[in-house]
């Protein structure tokens, strides 16, 4: 890696912060050096594990000083290659930050240590009878920073957003040393830039986030699962806007019938209806009384009317519940041995059949020999496209035709508005192709946010920018 | 044959609990209210009988108020044929549903009753037997497998050193454990044609039972909170913490 130091940062760092805990053991750097794809080796130097905001601030001091680069890794669930190391850099990790610093019933705000797990936060809230809700498959293992650094989305931006919508304050150490204070948990702050907003969804390339203030919610009303048989692309949308209008929708998710098959398959599950359907939906509502379930009854009876549901099954309790989510939230699980190439790309609602029309014929068209796997939040217009590595393919060659597809894949994006990454972020995967994204004006001005906040340019180099 | 199983309105089994600050109970107000798990075990098992062409009818019964209702709709859309309410605003106990259920007994004749092994709210685990004992008939409880056969029963029980195989003769009560199967997910359009299925209520004072009992509850009480545990940095600390609490 041109101009960094690599070689001698272990040392130079051991000087600097003799109090840091600082492991180079090959099963640490292999375990640390990578999040969940596997197309990259990890090759860091060595993993850094600060315990306070004050050893953060000795660390990137260092670094910068040195010109060591640092890639910042939280619970490492990320799908874009964000927190891998590769190239000799050190990994942060905040293992060792996950201290709940305050709760504050008044505020409903919880403030933690970037190494605090999702699940735990929504552990926490629901404890003070509270609620967090961003939820996503990898909740049990991905921790609060990552989040934050990548505005972690999952199944309930329907109806609460995403991460940016529950965060009230961060504190950060840029690449200059100081440490930022962003917005301080205020409900209103009109006073300028709003610097917080930055750092979400930064991926680690301006600072490290080491606390955040998050907001807890209203646990949620009881609610009830519904999954559904849809006859094709057009329906799914006219279900959408059907169960949308009658329900207090929570989650609207699709998923094909061949991602069915390989999340009963790889999770040994029943068939969940009798009718086999080209498209499947999972939808949540808000079922506090007997009155929203006739209206779900209802809403369906006319979509089976109008041809464009074919069947479909509800949940009798929380179990249930569970049980129907799994059919959704286990097929990214059910399919990771392909390995499958991913791409998460996002177009506004009413462009949703359209594309995944034009994406059918394309994928005929330059890849009839793979097989692409698809699922995705339909509320959000955020689709998850799987392409399954066929069993006797190189991972070489099948990264270099994935790449192949996702240039057209990302020019069709492009062209009808649509964003190469709704919620995985650039990371290293999709840094080729950040100008399908952001036009040469917009990226101009990212990198000179970056050059504001990381003049060494030692945070995550060569993710995002 | 008939078969009969029994169906209790309880707070779903993946609430936290609340108990209220006055301690006269638990906060069920706002909460998702369920079929007691096992009782729904029991139903899956009465409808697989069913359509293995080895009975001809499935009634669901419910002892309670009018909220009742809304499990015993959710017992139909499974495929129960029809159901009754034995309506009251009363909390009974164990035996009193036992009679209850007898009555209702008598009146349909079933070939079978199956019932959960308990139901998770007061944990009581007594009507099914206390239900055989006043029908003067055998009971099979705790089942993980059920097997008919012309007049008999035989059922694998779970028991504290393993499983037990008994046969039963029928007419008999079957109260059923967790391992028997696994619950259907209703079907849309069954919850619509269970709206058409016939639900009667019949009033407690009809029957004959009274909802008087020997037992009353004093207080509600949260489990005692555990203490809130510390990390340690290392092997050395854990042993000297264990070592400051006089355990090593």
């Amino acid at each position: 890696m041109v101009n960094f130091k690599t070689s001698g940062a272990t040392d130079a760092l051991r000087r600097a912060c003799p109090e840091l805990r600082l492991v180079t053991e090959a099963g640490v750097l292999a375990s640390h050096g990578r999040d969940w794809t596997r197309f990259r080796e990890p090759a860091p130097c060595a993993v850094a594990f600060p315990k306070s905001v004050q050893q953060v601030c000795e660390l990137v001091a260092c670094a910068s000083a040195e010109r060591i680069p640092l890639v910042p890794s939280g619970g490492r669930t990320g799908l874009s290659g964000g927190a891998v190391a590769a190239h000799g850099e050190v990994v942060v990790s905040f293992d060792r930050m996950r201290r709940v610093l305050d709760f504050d019933p008044i505020d409903r705000t919880v403030t933690v240590e970037a190494g605090v797990v999702t699940a735990a936060v929504q552990e926490l809230a629901r404890t003070r009878n509270l609620y967090y809700p961003v939820s996503f498959a990898s909740e049990g293992s991905s921790q609060i920073g990552g989040n934050v650094a990548t505005n972690a989305g999952g199944i309930r931006v329907l109806r609460y957003g995403l991460t940016r919508e529950q965060v009230a304050g961060l504190k950060v150490v840029t690449g200059r040393g100081e440490v930022l204070e962003c917005n301080r948990g205020l409900v209103k702050n009109a006073s300028g830039y709003d610097l917080r907003h930055l750092f979400i969804g930064s991926e680690g390339t301006l600072g490290l986030v080491v606390e955040a203030t998050l907001r807890l919610t209203d646990p949620p009303l009881p609610s009830k699962v519904m999954l559904l048989g849809v006859g094709g692309m057009d329906a799914l949308m006219n279900v959408f806007d059907t169960l949308r209008a009658d329900l207090a929708l929570t989650a609207f998710e699709f998923f094909t019938d061949r991602a069915l098959h390989y999340v009963r398959a790889g999770l040994g599950l029943p068939k969940p209806l009798d009718t086999a359907c080209p498209l499947y939906v999972i939808a949540e509502f808000d079922c506090p009384t007997g009155a929203e379930e006739d209206r779900a009854m209802a809403s369906f009876e006319r979509c089976v009317q109008q041809n464009w549901l074919l069947d479909g099954v509800i949940s009798q309790n929380d179990r249930q519940v569970a049980e129907l989510w799994r059919y959704r939230e286990g097929i990214s699980e059910s399919i990771s041995h392909f390995p499958p190439y991913k791409n998460d790309l996002s177009v506004t609602i009413s462009r949703v059949p359209e594309f995944l029309q034009r994406m059918d014929e394309l994928v005929d068209e330059i890849c009839p020999d793979f097989e692409v796997v698809w699922y995705g939040h339909i509320g959000d217009g955020n689709l998850h496209m799987n392409i399954l590595k066929p069993g006797a393919m190189e991972l070489s060659e099948f990264e270099s035709r994935s790449h192949e597809i996702s240039e057209k894949t990302y020019a069709l994006t492009q062209s009808i508005g649509g964003s190469i990454s709704a919620e995985h972020g650039i990371g290293l995967l999709k840094r080729p192709w950040l100008n399908r994204a952001h036009s040469a004006a917009e990226i101009e001005m990212m990198q000179g946010i970056k050059n504001v906040f990381d003049p060494a340019g030692i945070f995550n180099p060569g993710k995002l920018l | 044959m008939k078969i009969l199983v029994g169906i209790k309105r309880v707070v779903d089994y993946n609430v936290r609990v609340r108990v209220l600050p006055d301690g006269s109970g638990v906060d069920t107000d706002g909460v998702k209210m369920s079929v007691n798990p096992f009782d729904e075990i029991a139903l899956e098992e009465a409808l697989r009988i069913k359509e293995a062409g080895k009975a001809e009818e499935v009634i669901v019964v419910s002892v309670g108020g009018d909220e009742c209702q809304q499990q015993l709709r959710t017992g139909l859309a499974m495929g129960a044929d029809r159901a009754i309410q034995v309506k009251t605003g009363e909390s009974l106990q164990p035996l009193s549903v036992a009679r209850a259920f007898l009555k209702i007994i008598e009146r349909e004749q079933p070939g079978l009753v199956i019932l959960g092994k308990q139901a998770i709210d007061d944990d009581n685990s007594q009507t099914g037997q206390m239900l055989a004992a006043l029908w003067d008939r055998p009971q099979a409880t705790f089942a993980s497998k059920l097997t008919l056969s012309d007049g008999s029963a035989t059922v694998v029980r779970e028991v504290d050193i393993g499983l037990e195989t008994i046969e039963i003769d029928l007419p008999a009560v079957v109260t059923v454990d967790l391992r028997l199967n696994e619950p259907r997910f209703v079907k849309l359009p069954d919850i619509m044609k269970a709206k058409r299925k016939p639900l009667d209520v019949v009033p407690l004072e009809d029957l004959d039972v009274g909802a008087d009992s020997n037992l009353s509850v004093t207080k509600f009480a949260p489990p005692a909170q555990r203490a809130k545990g510390i990390m340690v940095e290392d092997a050395a600390q854990l042993v000297q913490e264990l070592k400051n609490r006089g355990l090593v």
